[in-house]
């Protein structure tokens, strides 16, 4: 058995995961994610790491692999870096190992990654520039409503009649919900408004992936937005997209969890090329 | 001992000094002194050197320079490389520079140097034209005069003429310069996690500014700073960078690849101080000895003409058995014709030797890098995960 860790460097957040691996049996010790909030990413992932490390009673040298992803190749004391997309791919398949695509909706950018039972990716497409499908947006307008993060999903689901805002540019957007709070239009349909609005967008991506039909699993911070993944699935529906949207309470924690999942199957891959080598 | 870090902050200074603070001290150091300036490909540096000169590489603007007055000078599609040569040069940046060679790389360079001509009158100019024709008797006898045109140019701008010892010393000079570069190189590819691909770029950078002397120096202390060096090992893929030769790549652009978790274990960045893939003879006639390599054993690029299909591209698959390399990165300046008419002819050998390869395109001053590193990113994800090894 070899222990190995993944961190996940975000925009938003940090993530950090460690792995027990004994051949294709994997066990997650432990997960955290810590908000930046104006911090040193870095710094903040090699304290999220130390202090993971401690709490599981482990040191750096027992951990066989360091993966990064995301942000994290300047870290430094990493064993190997991961491009984010690799790592999404095999987190969702450790979610559930029914998934063929990957909705990826960070704070700055989505994306949909078709992927094989391997975990292997084999199509993407991600968001254009405009930061208007991104959890940083949502974030920003929540922010201007006066709601808590963790209210959004809940709030928007209780949207009757969504108003629809601009789905190219942030911007427009933003004048959009200015113009409803102005009409009065409430909360709830203003968010469910944004939320079909970026469900538009993120459709019409897996649709270019070419993923046609089986599990999609949503991964990074907004596919724990309640709001985003039923809006997602009714959006589905309505564009006649037989996949099935599936989010995780781990979804979070895909990259992270990818990343310490790949760095296992490199340190069998290295140590076998080492074996075979003497 | 000079330490790495100290040997890093000198390359780059002389890299981001667009001013050439220090051929400009070179040349006042001493009355008569004559730098001569060269685009980035080869020439024979040792019969500048022989002429009491400083060969001084000029490679462009890179990212740091605005480029207002070089756009007049050029169609939109053409490379950068020529507008920010004629940058530097009108903003006065190069006013010291007493001569410019323009090596036969193609047609854009060949321009430039009837431009420099016509501009600054004054200044010897000369565009340098290598053989296409790789036999003794005709390519070989056209250098050798060639040569001998360069070495008279030279001798009248140093005021006296250029002996056949003076260009043995030289060439002996010039060897050991060569020989320390692949030493460098060799250890890069034996340990590239401790001579990243951003420091070995600088210091060779350095050796296109430094007199030969000095750059050999600081060779010598890099390679046994570097053998000192407490650098962890990443699990990064080995890979080779090809299709520069000319216009350079911004310095954040290698960085980024390394990045991306790839060690570049062989690349041409540089071309100017691995031509001549051995010593060059010292016995003898010099300009001969100077062709003979030049024949006979030289680097490959896309502006050197091949006469067998049967080897075309050999090198690189050769290159990525010697280094060990598992893939290659194709990283060719936007509009370059030579490079990117080569391109696909590599990529076929490649193909057919199974080994991987990913290409894109930059400017010298790209600053996006984000695409950049998706797709290094992504080869070197596969090449680790995915390969069959």
């Amino acid at each position: 058995m070899v222990f190995t860790a993944g961190i996940d460097v975000g925009t938003g957040a940090v993530k950090t995961v460690l792995y027990a691996v004994d051949g294709p049996s994997t066990r997650l010790i432990s997960k955290r994610c810590d908000r930046v909030r104006q911090r040193d990413p870095l710094k903040l992932a090699a304290e999220a790491y130390d202090q993971s490390l401690e709490a599981a009673g482990l040191k750096r040298d027992d951990i066989a692999y360091c993966a990064t992803t995301g942000e994290g190749e300047s870290l430094g004391f990493q064993t190997g870096h991961f491009y984010s997309m690799t790592t999404h791919a095999r987190g969702a398949i450790e979610l559930d190992p029914a998934s063929r695509a990957v909705l990826d909706v960070g704070a700055l950018h989505g994306r949909a990654i078709r992927i094989d039972e391997r975990g292997k990716v084999v199509g993407y497409k991600m968001t254009s520039q405009c930061a208007s499908g991104s959890g940083q947006f949502l974030e920003n307008i929540a922010r201007y409503l006066g709601i808590a993060q963790d209210e959004i999903g809940v709030l928007s689901q209780q949207g009757a009649s969504p108003e629809k805002v601009s789905g190219i540019c942030a911007v427009l957007a933003e004048t959009d919900v200015i113009n409803m709070v102005s009409r009065g239009i409430s909360a709830a349909n203003i968010l469910k408004g944004i939320h079909i609005s970026m469900a538009d967008r993120l459709a019409k991506l897996l649709k270019s992936a070419g993923t046609k039909d089986g599990v999609v699993m949503m991964t990074g911070g907004l596919a724990l937005d309640g709001g985003l993944v039923a809006a997602m699935r009714e959006t589905c529906v309505k564009e006649k997209i037989t996949v099935e949207i599936k989010s995780s309470p781990d979804s979070i924690y895909a990259g992270a969890i990818g990343a310490a999942l790949w760095g296992a199957f490199r340190h069998e891959k290295l140590s076998m090329l080492e074996r075979k080598a003497a | 001992m000079t330490t790495l870090r100290e040997i890093n902050e000198r390359c780059s200074a002389l890299y981001e000094d667009l001013n050439f603070g220090y051929a400009r001290e070179w040349k006042a150091a001493k009355p008569g002194r004559k730098v001569v300036g060269h685009m980035p490909f080869y020439v024979p540096r040792e019969i500048i050197h022989a002429g009491g000169g400083l060969p001084l590489g000029i490679f462009g603007g890179g990212d740091q320079l605005e480029v207002i007055h070089g756009d007049a000078y050029y169609q939109s599609y053409i490379c950068r490389i020529p507008r920010s040569t004629i940058e530097l040069a009108v903003t006065k940046r190069l006013d010291f520079v007493d001569g410019m060679l323009f090596p036969s790389i193609c047609d854009v360079v060949r321009n430039l140097s009837g431009m420099w001509k016509v501009m600054f009158p004054n200044v010897y100019a000369k565009y340098f034209d290598v053989p296409q024709n790789y036999r003794d008797d005709i390519g070989g006898t056209f250098y050798i005069n060639e040569l001998n045109e360069l070495r008279e140019g030279l001798g009248k701008l140093a005021g006296r003429r250029i002996s056949d010892d003076e260009i043995r010393a030289s060439i002996v000079l010039f060897n050991e310069n060569r020989r320390l570069v692949r030493e460098v190189y060799a250890f890069r590819a034996a340990q590239p996690w401790k001579a990243p691909a951003a420091d070995v770029y600088l210091l060779m950078r350095a050796g296109m500014t430094l007199a030969v002397e000095e750059h050999n120096r600081m060779l010598r202390e890099y390679l046994d700073a570097a053998d000192k060096a407490d650098a962890r090992k990443r699990d990064n893929c080995r890979i080779v960078v090809t299709g520069a030769f000319c216009e350079q790549p911004p310095l954040n652009l290698v960085k980024s690849i390394e990045l991306s978790g790839c060690y570049i274990v062989d690349d041409d960045f540089l071309l100017v101080n691995r031509w001549e893939q051995s010593d060059v003879a010292v016995e003898g006639d010099p300009l001969a000895n100077l062709a003979h390599a030049y024949l006979h054993n030289s680097a490959h690029t896309a502006a050197k003409y091949e006469d067998t299909e049967k080897e075309k591209g050999m090198w690189l698959v050769d290159s990525v058995r010697k280094n060990r390399a598992e893939g290659v990165i194709f990283a060719c300046p936007s509009f370059c014709d030579p490079a990117l008419l080569e391109r696909p002819m590599l990529q076929r050998v490649l193909a057919e030797h199974k080994i991987p390869f990913v290409a894109f395109k930059y400017a010298e001053n790209s600053g996006q890098m984000q695409p950049i590193r998706e797709q290094a990113g992504t080869f070197a994800d596969s090449i680790k995960l995915w390969s069959v090894q």
